[in-house]
């Protein structure tokens, strides 16, 4: 008998609703619950990392969303999730869940823009292939601003969420969901005892078994908090990632209250501290605070911006390789934003259009290229005196003498064309639909 | 390229080393520590963790042949995470009178480096991140008291120093930084790419002798002739400017 064995690796179980990333030592990531956001962090979330989300724009709750997708994920794939909010049941009942496996939204109001905005991705694909395109470029990849949502082999680990369908109330109510009020009767500040809270909850689970226990907060810093300090803040969040590392099985992800997110209230320099504090750090900056950059981006709802990332075993975070979003394997780092559509949240690559910001695809010249023409010949017409019959050839005369005549001349001459208007060359495109809004009238909208 | 040149950190002197949230110095900390334990077997290393875990740095020392555990074994690496030796900085139940300090890690330092004075060997302490104990509420009184009676101590000991600080304001010098740059001997400063992240490039690093050394060995790097570096799983690997693998 033969003395040689077949070297075979021991098979290793992973975690629910984990995978490993490759590498000598094998690391185990989770999902999110949005794929563009797996794919900045280098594959998901590795356990025994934090990640914090910052959403400075005080209107909208994009952070409040990621933490929604980031229970609803760990619900979905049989984990166990503790929620430390006063409002824990409430915020988990509005999260999202699988399409066709929960309720729907009530009180939704299919609208026909927000079914276009939706069914944006299967109109344009139809839409090119009525298009002829030349053979050489044919046979190219299309362009791909996001990451493919989950695919039959992803879905365990990244389930596909909808966000008109809403958690099943049974779900909500399973042992599977831990909450932890913020708010207590005692003097002593709600950070150090959650910190304990945290830490027995963490005691409490079998290491031996393959369960991951997701520890969510939706809005840390929120009033229930009670008045929080920046130092408080930072010492919470350096404790509770030291926590969170001694523990294999558990991840975490925070969201800061929207008015703790800029360095308004921290001082300087307070976003950079938060990067630091945590193992990942992304912000989303939303358009709403600024019109000119919505007018600007008309399809993306807000940029994002990468502080840190994690890299719990290596010096080279994961995401720096594998990260298509990110781009970093072939160049420099693509700019990102996000847009929040009827059903789900995208994070995706964000591009100027071509000339410079204009979204639809087209072959006339834009309204607003015509309206700029325009305004121009307005400009000239205004400033020259009529009947001046120069020929537009000679705008501009200059005259330099060099060395060896007394007096150095220069004479400039400046004329130009006289106030005919000129047809523009282009076809005028179609005037956009308008919608007024008039406060003092009786019919509010005009059309 | 060999990047840092082994003789920057010398006995009885202080190394600082400076950077920003884009480009962790990290990898210039598990270098000089695997250098240091590599170089003789006697050498020592006192690690005072603030950031980093001992399983992270156990993994990365791994791939880079430096075998973490046995050193511990031995003795000659001593691993102590700061936090669980101090009192929190604002603890609500005590009077405001009775301020936590970091003493306790002094002594547990002065300690270690008693035990080790004995021997011959050369021993390396290192403070991964000052900044933090600032953020999470020390105060600066204590902290730059905290890095006087170091750093005085370990020139005292004969032993190198390396104290990592994170710049958060590139603009401002803050005044943990402003006293580190008094007494180091070095300035290592990790900068990012001011045209920001790139695959080819992770950042670059610039060296400023410092007050603490009067004669400077090592020729200094300025900022515009930053050597820049690449980060991989395990390694880095330095090149000069312009000497990248996209550029040639």
């Amino acid at each position: 008998m033969s003395s040689f064995k077949r070297k075979t690796s021991s098979h290793v179980t992973n975690p629910i609703g984990t995978r490993v990333i490759p590498g000598p030592v094998s690391t185990f990531i989770t999902s999110s619950g949005v794929p563009s956001l797996d794919d900045i962090l280098g594959g998901g979330l590795p356990l025994t990392c934090s990640l914090l989300v910052l959403a400075s724009d005080l209107h909208t709750a994009y952070g409040e969303l990621i933490q929604k997708y980031f229970i609803a994920q760990g619900l979905a794939c049989g984990q166990t999730v503790c929620v430390l909010d006063d409002d824990a049941q409430q915020f988990v009942s509005e999260c999202m869940w699988m399409p066709g496996q929960g309720a729907q939204v009530q009180n939704f109001v299919p609208s026909t823009n927000d079914h276009i905005d939706d069914e944006e991705d299967e109109s344009s694909k139809s839409h090119d292939a009525k298009i002829k395109i030349a053979w050489r470029y044919e046979q190219m990849k299309q362009f791909q601003t996001t990451v493919s949502s989950a695919s039959q082999s992803n879905e365990d680990f990244c389930k596909v969420f909808d966000l008109t369908s809403r958690i099943p109330s049974d779900i909500v109510n399973s042992s599977q969901l831990v909450s932890v009020n913020v708010t207590t009767n005692t003097d002593e500040l709600p950070t150090r005892r959650l910190l304990r809270s945290i830490e027995e909850i963490l005691k409490q689970e079998d290491p031996t078994s393959y369960k991951p226990i997701r520890i969510c907060i939706p809005t840390l810093g929120s009033p229930q908090w009670g008045d929080v300090q920046p130092q408080e803040l930072c010492y919470f969040l350096h404790t509770l990632r030291s926590i969170i590392r001694r523990h294999p099985h558990a991840c975490l992800s925070i969201s800061l209250a929207p008015h703790l997110c800029t360095d308004a209230w921290g001082g300087p320099g307070w976003t950079q501290k938060l990067g630091w504090l945590s193992d990942a750090c992304v912000s989303l900056t939303a358009f709403t605070t600024n019109p000119s950059l919505s007018a600007l981006f008309p399809s993306h709802h807000g940029f994002v911006h990468i502080h840190s990332l994690p890299a719990p075993h290596t010096l080279l975070s994961p995401s720096d390789k594998f990260s298509s979003l990110r781009g970093l394997s072939s160049s420099g780092e693509n700019n990102l934003a996000f847009k929040c559509m009827r059903k789900r949240l995208i994070f995706e690559t964000l591009h100027l259009d071509v000339e410079g910001g204009v979204g639809e695809r087209r072959t006339t010249p834009s309204t607003t290229a015509t309206v700029i023409e325009e305004s121009t010949h307005a400009q000239h017409q205004h400033f020259h005196p009529p009947g001046n019959s120069i020929p537009s050839e000679a705008l501009a005369k200059v005259e330099v003498q060099l060395e060896g005549v007394r007096e150095q001349e220069t004479k400039v001459e400046v004329q130009e064309q006289p106030a005919v208007p000129r047809p523009s060359a282009f076809k005028k495109a179609k005037p956009k639909k308008k919608v007024a809004f008039h406060s003092d009238r009786p019919d509010l909208y005009d059309f | 390229m060999s990047f840092p040149s082994s003789g920057l950190l010398s006995r009885g002197e202080l190394l600082v080393l400076t950077d920003e949230v884009s480009s962790p110095a990290e990898f210039l900390i598990h270098r000089i520590l695997s250098t240091h334990l590599k170089e003789a077997n006697e050498s020592k290393c006192l690690f005072l963790s603030v950031s980093e875990s001992l399983t992270r740095l156990r993994a990365i020392a791994g791939k880079s042949n430096l075998n973490l555990p046995q050193y511990i074994q031995s003795g000659s690496f001593h691993f102590v995470d700061v936090a669980s030796q101090i009192d929190p900085p604002v603890k609500i139940e005590t009077s405001f009178n009775q301020q936590p300090s970091l003493k306790p890690i002094f002594e547990l330092t002065k300690q270690k480096l008693s035990g080790w004075s004995g021997t011959e060997s050369s021993v390396l302490v290192i403070l991964d991140d000052i900044s933090t104990l600032e953020w999470i509420g020390y105060s600066i009184t204590d902290l730059l008291r905290f890095i006087r009676v170091l750093s005085a101590f370990c020139r005292k000991a004969n032993a190198s120093l390396l104290i990592r600080h994170h710049i958060v304001t590139p603009s401002e010098p803050d005044d943990i930084l402003r006293l580190l740059r008094q007494l180091c001997a070095y300035h290592l400063e990790v900068l990012p790419l001011s045209t920001g992240r790139s695959g080819s490039v992770s950042g670059q690093v610039a060296l400023h002798p410092g007050p603490g050394i009067t004669q400077p060995v090592h020729r200094p790097i300025t900022r515009k002739l930053a050597v820049q570096y690449r980060l991989t799983d395990t390694n880095v690997v330095f090149f000069e400017r312009g000497t990248g693998n996209t550029v040639l």
